[in-house]
């Protein structure tokens, strides 16, 4: 028995439709699928009142000391050169390494190769190539605040050569975050590139792409 | 004395004065709450969410390029802070995912009702991250798909595309409830 929903009910599920839109063959599952959304749960939430002056509290410290955490802070995100080094990289047996090589979009210009040390410089629009060795993978992807995380939005090929997956995003310049996601589930940072914490005790790949690139 | 703006609270607290940041919190606690918590699963955690996303928020606030749209620029870090959060549930594998409890419980309904609520809430927790905001913005917080949209800055298509993957194991997940 198939368990997935019928296009016309997700249409349904969506708003888009009416029951008495739906042939009467549907008419069963659709009130399966009026079941699903029934059971969600609306309910507004209502935060504890002592959430208020902790942040506050937090606020008034951060804004006494702005020489510490702000600085710090702006040192990340402030907008500078650092190195992408391109090279694959051995995790382990089941799964394995990757790099990012920025690669220019402006015409003329040299397309670095792999291997090479480059430099991102100044600003414009950049492709990117990522590259990750993951042996055993069936499906790879590069989520990034260049696409809001996105598990789906970029996914690598995998080339001729075994294990090896790529895929060349166009990235606005700027720094990025990313990892790598294998199988949908698995978040796997880029060992040849720098990280950052991302705030909240885990730590992201960065990079910083431009216009201009040239060879170390 | 008339409502201020948040345009009006977020410059006057970039020019120092701290204290108007408290307006903000007042303004916005709950109303992402119940996001956060259908996000990670419970209120507890919700809680810890939009408290770090306050924070973050205040510290970042001069990259805040818009300050009468506060609302929704503070909604994409909460929304981060949740992303990051349920990659972080992933990354432990299984059984690092604490998450049980359905966000609220009533006793007043049918017990069939509660036991689909419960497994809807626990289902959720088994979509992507970006599978359950999809579903979350759209029918928790009741957000068109063109709305939805606009504060994630991603096309209709991809949600629509999003949200029918997550129907479906939504729906192979509860086919014994349903």
């Amino acid at each position: 028995m198939t368990t997935v929903f019928h296009p016309l009910v997700k249409r349904f599920l969506d708003g888009e439709l009416h029951l008495a839109d739906l042939p009467p063959e549907l008419h069963a599952e659709a009130r399966a699928a009026e079941r699903l959304l029934g059971a969600v749960d609306r309910a507004a939430v209502t935060l504890p009142a002592g959430l208020d002056a902790r942040v506050m509290a937090e606020v008034r410290k951060r804004a006494t000391a702005p020489s510490g955490a702000r600085r710090w802070w702006h040192g990340l995100v402030a907008s500078r050169e650092i190195r992408v080094r391109y090279r694959l990289w051995t995790l382990g047996p089941a799964l394995a390494a990757a790099a990012a090589l920025v690669l220019l979009l402006t015409p003329a210009r040299p397309v670095v190769e792999a291997g090479m040390p480059v430099v991102a410089t100044a600003p414009e629009s950049v492709f990117v190539r990522f590259v990750l060795f993951a042996p055993g993978a069936h499906q790879v992807s590069v989520a990034g605040t260049f696409n809001q995380w996105s598990v789906t939005a970029a996914p690598l090929a995998l080339t001729g050569a075994a294990g090896v997956w790529t895929a060349t995003v166009a990235l606005p310049v700027g720094q990025h975050q990313y990892a790598f996601v294998v199988d949908g589930r698995r978040w796997v940072n880029d060992p040849a590139a720098p990280t950052v914490d991302d705030g909240f005790g885990r730590r992201n790949s960065v990079m910083a792409v431009g216009a201009g690139v040239r060879a170390l | 004395m008339g409502t201020r703006t948040d345009g009006e609270i977020v410059r006057a607290v970039l020019a120092g004065d701290t204290e108007q940041y408290a307006e903000l919190v007042r303004h916005y606690r709950d109303r992402y709450a119940r996001f956060a918590a259908r996000m990670l699963g419970s209120a507890d955690e919700a809680e810890d969410a939009v408290q770090d996303a306050f924070i973050r928020a205040f510290e970042q606030l001069q990259q805040c390029r818009d300050p009468d749209n506060f609302a929704g620029w503070f909604f994409l870090i909460l929304r981060n802070r949740c992303l990051a959060e349920r990659r972080r549930a992933v990354r432990a594998g299984p059984g690092g995912d604490a998450v049980t409890v359905p966000a609220t419980e009533r006793a007043d309904g049918p017990l069939e009702q509660d036991e689909r609520r419960r497994a809807l809430q626990q289902a959720l927790l088994e979509l992507t991250p970006e599978q359950r905001e999809v579903f979350v913005l759209k029918h928790v917080e009741d957000l068109s798909y063109e709305e939805i949209a606009g504060r994630l800055g991603a096309s209709v298509p991809s949600l629509k595309m999003r949200m029918h993957r997550a129907y479906d194991r939504l729906r192979e997940r509860l086919k014994d409830v349903l």
